[in-house]
């Protein structure tokens, strides 16, 4: 009693405010999609304007350039200052989108700033063979083929393989990482909606490649941990205490 | 022998080394791939109008779409651009040939016996179904049902390939750098032969790094090596560890060959986009200088940007931040190139021809391919990109851009190779249905983006995306069918061309007839005077004293000298035509005979009459299809392969042969640009090409070694290795390789001295010294094999026990093979020497001498790694 009462005033490990990979990995495509397009439809449309513009029209409208003359040694064109300011210009325009997406890198790469986040984040184990995935949860207990996890919560990764070169990854909860044998990888991610979605393997690893999927199930958060303590080989953690205690989210 | 029968006759297309007959077939062969990795992709799109396993099965798609990209990338595409490079290279250079015409026939047979191979792996249970990039562990037979020969002869396949290939490279680089006409310094040379010059040296060294991944994946599957196998089984040591590294080294050693590649196929269409916009503005390529800078910088920024195609294997965020950057670097130059073509229009006098057409054509879908290329240089996109169809939609988008360009060039070119004139609307109507199919069938992947490679059913909701790009494919298929109707009937019914169709073309092959006469020029093409003309015999004579009385014949830049010449100066290389072939004469062995072009006939023999025709490229390359067919089956202990192996590896060694004895007389030019080479001769340049190729080839295997043994623990390894393995047998042979070096050295200086019994001495000893160092090794091999009675390592330390003993054998194994072909070598030199050769004419021994160095530093390196860390 007392110690849930203590515990309550604790900080919840809520990632609920955390910006999720999912919403990182969107805008940023919304931003590349919108520039390059606009990029392609302007290049794409100034060369078709200048070939169409200087077409061949029988007679030389320019008697005055020299034209290339079989045999010559060869010379440049000229315009070398248009051609250093295009590519200035369009340079910045690469440089400046790559530089933006760094510091998006260096946070996906960190997790959330919150240590509070990052700590009371749930490690999952994750061992791709062909063709399933198995998930292990911190208290021992396994799942094949389906990762529940609690919404709002961070959730970390960690990636094997047990037989070849395999890749685990989710188009609407954005994480992705290659599962390969002998080394470990880690990605990590947040569920914001309660719902089911689902993990495909992302690289060739045999016949059952295009079967190899997984299903990530985002529950509440009191849900989760009602069933997480019913299981696994472990007594409960203090985070699922602290969850239970400060109700669910 | 040397006489080459007419064009019409079959028996012509064997014997050819003509490099326009040898180009001629590169562009058959290469389209007759396309067909063939074009139905595979229709296959599998006809399997992808509905979102579930329907005719192909999973085996089968697996099959198909591997096949598909392997047949594509290496099978059509460079080999389709190398058509072009062999024919027009060395007419827009002012040379006859190339450097080694024989070498350059044995390019082209080892190449189609090659994709035959490759052809018959279909029939050997399963074909190779891990992909185009191959990655380990799913690549080892421990993944493949029933017996795999399918994919080990596609392993053997693409090592012939990459034989061919290197041969190329040494080829081309030779050539360009000896036999530029002169006044042509290299930053002259068309866009195309520059683009074909920077091709080359990139293949020079990625391929040597994927022929490195191949050999060990070879070996694992034949020999049962475990350097790419993941799970180690009865394992005998202590550890009890499984092979770390495996996925991690092939995907290095892949990717380290697999970004230059890319760049490798796009080159040479590059080089055809700049001719053709040249030709087709009428206006000088805009930006011309850093144009060609860009390419150079793109060559050479293309061996650091691999680790992009790994950005989730889990290196570290210091390397991806690192690779992030050089490949955004990279993306920069192409940035130039794409605007100087864009300005190239402006003031020019556009002619919307076929070959016009599709170099527009190919810029605007490299554009759009770039761009998108930009968004998985962005390390955060790539994450969500990789794996999916958004990689799929790029990689096409800037690849088949390349072939558009290519399929212009064969437009541009057909006039000049056929001396008829293609049907003008036709070929724009091909452009038209071409155009559409492409975007059909490649843009909807970028809206179906997220459907995952190589699988078989997506999303239910992407399903109109998917059937709209079946629909492009047999669009784009159907292209074809034009192009070859029109290829067809215009050579037939074609108008006649004329020597130059194309206003504003102004390379050298448009100087000439169409087709160009065998000899290519009438007369000795030279731009001294700021303009291509060509010289009679006198006038060549006349500069050739010029140079020669220059004195000393040092390196003499003239810069822009008088009249507006431009000479990359050099050393006077007068030599006549006579003692071009003296200087090659000799050195006709089993190896460097494909190196030095010559035979055994002594100048005097010769008319002077050049030689065009060999049929030894065919039979080595038969022979080798044979053998390669025999290995991929040994595994089995079937008598069959065996016998294949045997029967093969007897025509292969006994054609090899054939062709060190043949006479064969390929001149130099008597006057050229040989910057920077001027001091080096033909077969001296060429054999050094070859080296680089075999050093990188080398630090593939010693560096394969290094990262499998840190993955594994550096320490720990030494539990995998019995303590019979001592350092002694090691150091004996460091003794003898060591002083076989000298007793070369030796060799030469006799030559020099023309004492014939000093070189037979000399050689005799080097010999002795060499199978000194086998037997060596072969006792310490034997009495590894056989530590029986050891507790760790019951059955033996043999080549499959561990990890360790995988890389000790298969590395120290190939250093045993350089020495073998060397004493092969060293027999056949000294047996010429009792004849007379190499009489005050020491060359070939030194030509030798330097890969016998090499082979010896290799074990310098290897001795301290295998015997004493």
């Amino acid at each position: 009693m007392f110690t849930h009462t203590v515990v309550r005033t604790l900080p919840v490990a809520h990632a609920g405010g955390v910006r999720t990979p999912a919403s990182v990995f969107n805008e940023i495509f919304r931003v590349f999609l919108g520039l390059g397009t606009l990029v392609g439809v302007v290049v794409v449309a100034y060369t078709l304007y200048n070939a169409y513009a200087y077409r061949d029209r029988g007679e030389d409208p320019k008697p005055e350039m020299e034209r290339p003359q079989m045999g010559e040694l060869p010379t440049g064109g000229g315009g070398g200052k248009k051609l250093f300011l295009s590519f200035g210009i369009s340079a910045v325009i690469v440089l400046s989108l790559i530089v933006w997406t760094y510091s998006t890198l260096l946070y996906i790469e960190s997790g959330p700033d919150s240590e509070v986040v990052q700590e009371n984040a749930i490690e999952v184990d994750v061992e791709g063979v062909q063709f399933g995935w198995t998930f292990t949860y911190p208290n021992g207990q396994t799942n094949s083929s389906t990762l529940r996890v609690p919404r709002n919560e961070m959730i970390m990764l960690n990636v094997t393989s047990g037989d070849v070169f395999h890749n685990i990854g989710s188009p609407e909860l954005r994480f992705k990482t290659d599962a390969i044998p002998g080394q470990h990888t880690r990605t990590w991610f947040v569920g914001r909606q309660t719902g089911s979605y689902e993990a495909n393997c992302y690289e060739l690893c045999g016949s059952g490649h295009s079967y190899m999927n997984a299903t990530i199930e985002v529950v509440p958060r009191d849900e989760f941990y009602a069933w997480y303590d019913d299981t696994g080989t472990e007594p409960a953690t203090n985070n699922s205490s602290a969850a239970l205690a400060a109700g669910g989210a | 022998m040397s006489e080459l029968p007419p064009k019409s006759s079959i028996k012509r297309w064997f014997l050819t080394t003509n490099h326009k007959d040898i180009g001629i077939l590169y562009l058959l062969t290469a389209l007759f791939f396309l067909i063939f990795g074009g139905l595979l992709a229709l296959l599998f799109r006809v399997e992808l109008l509905s979102p579930a396993a329907d005719f192909l099965g999973e085996s089968g798609y697996n099959q198909a779409v591997s096949t598909h990209g392997l047949l594509m990338v290496f099978w059509f595409i460079s080999p389709f651009a190398f058509g072009f490079a062999n024919y027009l290279v060395p007419l827009q250079i002012g040379a006859d040939d190339l450097a080694f015409p024989r070498l350059n026939a044995l390019s082209y047979w080892l190449y189609l016996f090659s994709g035959l191979l490759f052809g018959v792996s279909f029939f050997q249970g399963t074909t190779f179904a891990g992909g185009w990039t191959m990655y380990a562990p799913l690549n080892t037979p421990a993944y493949m049902p029933g017996e795999a020969l399918g994919a080990t002869s596609v392993v053997l396949a693409l090592i012939m390939f990459v034989a061919a290939v290197t041969l190329g490279s040494v080829n081309f680089l030779t050539t360009m750098y000896r036999m530029r006409a002169e006044g042509l310094r290299m930053r002259d040379l068309p866009i195309f032969s520059i683009s074909i010059n920077l091709t080359v040296w990139m293949m020079l060294f990625a391929f040597a790094a994927l022929l490195a991944a191949l050999v060990i994946l070879a070996s694992d599957h034949i020999v049962g090596t475990s350097y790419f196998a993941y799970e180690i089984e009865g394992s005998t040591f202590a550890t009890d560890a499984n092979n770390d590294g495996a996925s991690m080294l092939w995907a290095h050693l892949f990717w380290f060959f697999g970004h230059p590649e890319v760049y490798i196929v796009f080159f040479p269409a590059l080089g055809i986009m700049g001719e053709c916009f040249q030709t087709f503005t009428g206006r000088r390529l805009v930006g011309r200088k850093w144009f060609i800078l860009s390419m150079v910088l793109v060559a050479l920024q293309s061996f650091i940007v691999w680790m992009h195609h790994m950005f989730l294997t889990g290196i570290n965020l210091n390397i991806k931040t690192i690779f992030m950057a050089t490949t955004i670097g990279i993306s920069l130059p192409f940035d130039l190139m794409v605007f100087s073509l864009i300005y190239t229009m402006i003031k020019g006098r556009v002619r919307f021809t076929t070959p016009f057409l599709f170099s527009l054509g190919a810029l605007l879908l490299f554009i759009l391919g770039g761009i998108t290329g930009v968004f998985l240089g962005a390390v955060v996109l790539d994450y969500q990109f990789r794996g999916t169809y958004w990689v799929v939609a790029h990689f096409h988008y800037v690849m088949v851009a390349g072939a558009t360009a290519l399929f212009g060039g064969l437009y541009y070119w057909y006039p000049k190779m056929t001396g008829k004139m293609y049907d003008e609307f036709l070929g724009k109507v091909h452009f038209a249905v071409y155009f559409v199919g492409f975007n059909l069938l490649y843009f909807p992947m970028f809206i179906a983006w997220e459907t995952p490679r190589r699988v078989f059913n997506y999303p239910v909701e992407l399903t109109v995306w998917h059937n709209l790009s079946t629909v492009g494919a047999f669009v784009l298929g159907a292209s074809f069918l034009i192009m070859f109707y029109n290829m067809f009937v215009s050579y037939f019914h074609g108008e006649e061309a004329g020597d130059r169709p194309w206003k504003y073309a102004t390379s050298a092959e448009w100087a000439v007839s169409s087709p160009p006469p065998l000899e290519n020029f009438d007369g000795v093409p030279s731009y001294a005077s700021g303009q291509l003309e060509f010289l009679d015999e006198a006038e060549v004579a006349q500069r050739q004293s010029d140079r020669d009385g220059t004195g000393t014949g040092g390196a003499t830049v003239a810069d822009g000298g008088t009249g507006g010449t431009a000479t990359d100066g050099g050393t006077a290389e007068t030599r006549s035509a006579e003692t071009g072939a003296a200087g090659g004469t000799g050195l006709a062995t089993a190896e460097t005979a494909l190196a030095t072009e010559t035979g055994t006939a002594e100048p005097t023999a010769h008319d002077g009459h050049v030689s065009h025709a060999s049929i030894w490229p065919f039979l080595i390359s038969l022979g080798g299809f044979v053998l390669f067919l025999g290995l991929s089956g040994v595994r089995t202990g079937s008598m069959f392969y065996e016998s294949l192996a045997l029967v093969g590896g007897v025509v292969t060694f006994g054609s090899l042969v054939g062709m060190a004895q043949e006479p064969f007389f390929a001149p130099e030019p008597v006057i050229a640009e040989r910057w920077p080479y001027g001091g080096v001769e033909k077969m001296k340049l060429g054999m050094w090409t070859f080296l680089a190729s075999d050093i990188v080839l080398f630090g593939a295997f010693i560096g394969s070694y290094a990262f499998i043994r840190f993955s594994y623990g550096w320490e720990a390894w030494h539990e995998l290795i019995p303590e019979a393995h001592v350092t002694f047998p090691g150091l004996v042979n460091t003794y003898l390789l060591l002083a076989s070096s000298f007793t070369v050295v030796l060799a030469m200086v006799a030559a020099e001295r023309e004492s014939k019994w000093g070189v037979l001495a000399s050689l005799g000893a080097t010999f002795a010294l060499g199978i000194g160092f086998l037997i060596n090794k072969g006792i310490e091999w034997i009495h590894l094999f056989n530590l029986h009675g050891s507790a760790a390592f019951p059955e033996g330390w043999g080549i499959t026990t561990n990890l360790a003993s995988s890389t000790f054998y298969l590395t120290t194994g190939l250093h045993a093979a350089h020495v073998i072909i060397g004493l092969v070598i060293v027999a056949y030199m000294a047996v010429r020497t009792w004849g007379g050769a190499y009489m005050g004419n020491e060359k070939p021994i030194e030509y030798f001498g330097l890969y016998w160095h090499l082979v010896d530093i290799v074990w310098l390196f290897l001795f301290p790694l295998f015997y004493i860390l």
